[in-house]
């Protein structure tokens, strides 16, 4: 729930960013940035594929973000994204920090059938990096970009022990993961630039 | 003229520092579980509390036993109700055995064998209000034990109960550990209090061989053929010589499965439910030593099995404890037990305990209630009634009355006129 107030809230803060480029119209664009990636780590490595959505001003950008994170658990993480460029020219390095949830997703694979009512409970997650923007016409970019991920589970389960004497206590257990990544990704943005939306009705049709 | 960054040096780069990071993503995994630190008392300290005490309510109803005109009902690890069911119309609470640690039981004769933890104990119920407990068969059930490692047992020679400890409950606290990601793995580490030891059996004999016998529901794990006691454990079938009635001697132990559930008897035949299929044992050529005769394996579920001359009835559940996931009566030819054949499957919601008077099968369908077919076509199972009034467990269908235990109290149903099956009593429990 706090999840989606903080998504409504950026998607507000960006319509309220946009909608104010009264004296710079045409300045708010809508950027889509597609990516997929491997995840290195301790487990080993993995697949990711993303998907971010949002707007962008100057050389800030904001979106939602959502996408599918193989490392240890299939989950699904939804985040934040903020990004700043650097540069003015076509190629150019931009830093960006996701913040969200994650949510498990398990494949069959993964499930514990030997665990009662294994639960898993989404979790935290971050990605915080830096990368470089390659421009590929007006309105397209390749993007390769490293950075730190954390990805956060936590596992519960029934704890039973089929020798227990009959009235042992009877509890849950519970598992911490916090999942340490490097994250390495290579990607495609697009960009459709937008008016305010002012400025759209009064456009002659 | 400052040169651009090339392309290639920049995926240079990357692999460069992905190459020297990649070492330091460490996972940060944690376990947090519960540490229990058993509470020990005197052995004869403990024996002394299991004893009849005036009535009291029911907190969680569990097996249930019929000796004529008395109910018995155990409440798990408490111990057991006694119901005086003269008129079935207005049951009454008349007496409790407090036996802690109780799960199961079996009546023959005056005489009731009842597991008190790791115990058989024996009682003499002449009077069913005033219960005395004659002998104490010491660890039988390993799987339940609860004496502490100074116990020291040796088959056949007697013991000074003051010198044996029992864990009569656990004090607790929470700890966190790193938690190694590759033993991800059920942990079996066995009961801390377990000792596997053969039973005391040189007592004399002290009353005659019982020939009539209760009936018990089908979820229980005792049963009582001819001159034997049977019961189950996890993952093996014991026999007991009763012959000596207050003073079973363990006879064999048979290793059946892991997961042994049930145990059914039938004329000279037992029908033991595991979580991955019924076995049928042989006790008549050998009653000391069951001899298996046949099986029929399933999925994985929790199955309580009733059987009659020619079809065996096995439910199957999707309990988290038996790790199942389907939900089915099962009907299986038995005419011939070493190659028993399915007859038919019928989807239920959760069945768990059954019963069958002549054509009649009563089954327990978890929160659907309970459900009374007409069985005389097995292929062909017509429902005659059906009552929701609670989650059923088990029921016990005999002379026109049905027994259902549930989760909020025993219900009884008039069925001598299958037209009009109706309840006429319930006794509530506390638990909802």
């Amino acid at each position: 729930m706090k999840s989606l107030l903080c998504f409504t809230l950026v998607v507000c803060w960006s319509a309220i960013v946009c909608g104010q480029q009264k004296t710079e119209p045409g300045r708010c664009q809508f950027h889509s940035v597609n990516s997929v990636g491997l995840l290195e780590g301790e487990t080993g490595s993995a697949f990711q594929i993303q998907s971010i959505n949002g707007m962008k001003h100057g050389s800030w950008f904001t979106g939602i973000g959502v996408g599918l994170d193989f490392y240890r658990y299939r989950t699904i993480p939804l985040f934040i994204d903020f990004r700043k460029e650097f540069g003015h020219r076509a190629n150019k390095f931009f830093a960006y920090a996701d913040a969200g949830v994650n949510f498990a997703w398990l494949t069959d694979k993964e499930k514990q059938i030997y665990q009662m009512d294994d639960h898993f409970s989404a979790g935290f997650y971050t990605d915080l990096g830096l990368g470089y923007k390659i421009g590929l016409g007006k309105s397209n970019h390749l993007l390769l970009a490293l950075g730190y991920s954390l990805k956060k589970l936590k596992e519960t389960y029934n704890a039973y022990d089929w020798y227990s004497p009959p009235d042992y206590p009877l509890y849950k257990e519970h598992i911490d993961y916090n999942l340490n990544r490097l994250t390495i990704k290579i990607g495609w943005e697009f960009l459709s630039e937008t008016k305010p939306y002012r400025e759209s009705l009064l456009a002659p049709h | 003229m400052k040169q651009k960054p090339r392309l290639t040096n920049h995926l240079r780069l990357f692999m460069l520092v992905t190459f020297l990071f990649t070492g330091c993503m460490k996972d940060k995994i944690t376990k947090t579980y519960r540490i229990s630190t058993p509470i020990f008392e005197v052995l004869t300290k403990f024996r002394e509390t299991i004893k009849s005490q005036p009535a009291m309510d029911i907190g969680v109803a569990g097996k249930i036993t019929i000796d004529g005109k008395y109910i018995y009902l155990s409440e798990p690890l408490k111990g057991i109700h006694v119901f005086d069911n003269s008129n079935p119309a207005s049951p009454k609470n008349v007496s409790f055995i407090n036996i802690p640690g109780n799960e199961d039981m079996a009546i023959s004769g005056k005489t009731l064998y009842a597991d008190a933890y790791g115990d058989l104990v024996t009682f003499d119920i002449s009077d069913p209000v005033n219960v005395v407990a004659k002998n104490f068969a010491a660890n039988v059930f390993p799987d339940h034990a609860i004496y502490a490692y100074n116990a020291q047992f040796t088959a056949g020679i007697a013991f000074n109960p003051d010198s044996v400890n029992v864990i009569v409950g656990y004090t607790t606290r929470d700890t966190t550990v790193d938690y190694d990601p590759g033993s991800n793995y059920p942990l079996y580490s066995g009961c801390p209090t377990c000792s596997f030891v053969t039973p005391l059996s040189s007592m004399a004999p002290v009353a005659a061989v019982p020939n009539k016998t209760a009936t018990n529901g089908s979820t229980a794990r005792f049963s009582i053929i001819n001159k034997f006691l049977y019961t189950v454990g996890y993952s093996s079938l014991t026999a007991f010589d009763i012959s000596n009635s207050f003073a079973p001697a363990l006879t064999s132990t048979v290793q059946i499965n892991w997961h042994v559930e049930t145990i059914y008897p039938l004329k000279n035949r037992l029908f033991v439910g595991t979580n991955n299929g019924m076995y049928m044992y042989d006790v008549q050529s050998s009653p000391a030593t069951p001899a298996l005769i046949g099986q029929f394996t399933h999925v994985r579920a929790c199955d309580p099995v009733i059987a009659d001359d020619k079809y065996a009835y096995v439910t199957l559940n999707d309990s988290s404890a038996c790790l199942g996931f389907v939900n089915q009566l099962q009907i299986i030819d038995i005419r011939d037990v070493s190659n028993p054949v399915e007859v038919r499957l019928y989807q239920l919601t959760h069945p768990v305990g059954l019963s069958k008077d002549g054509n009649t099968l009563f089954v327990c369908d978890g929160r659907d209630g309970l459900k009374i077919y007409n069985a005389a076509d097995v292929n062909n199972l017509q429902m005659i009634k059906q009552f929701n009034d609670a989650v059923d467990y088990d029921v016990i269908a005999e002379n026109g009355i049905a027994i259902v235990v549930a989760s909020n109290g025993i219900f009884e149903y008039d069925y001598s006129d299958l037209s009009n099956i109706h309840l006429i009593s319930k006794i509530q429990t506390q638990a909802e």
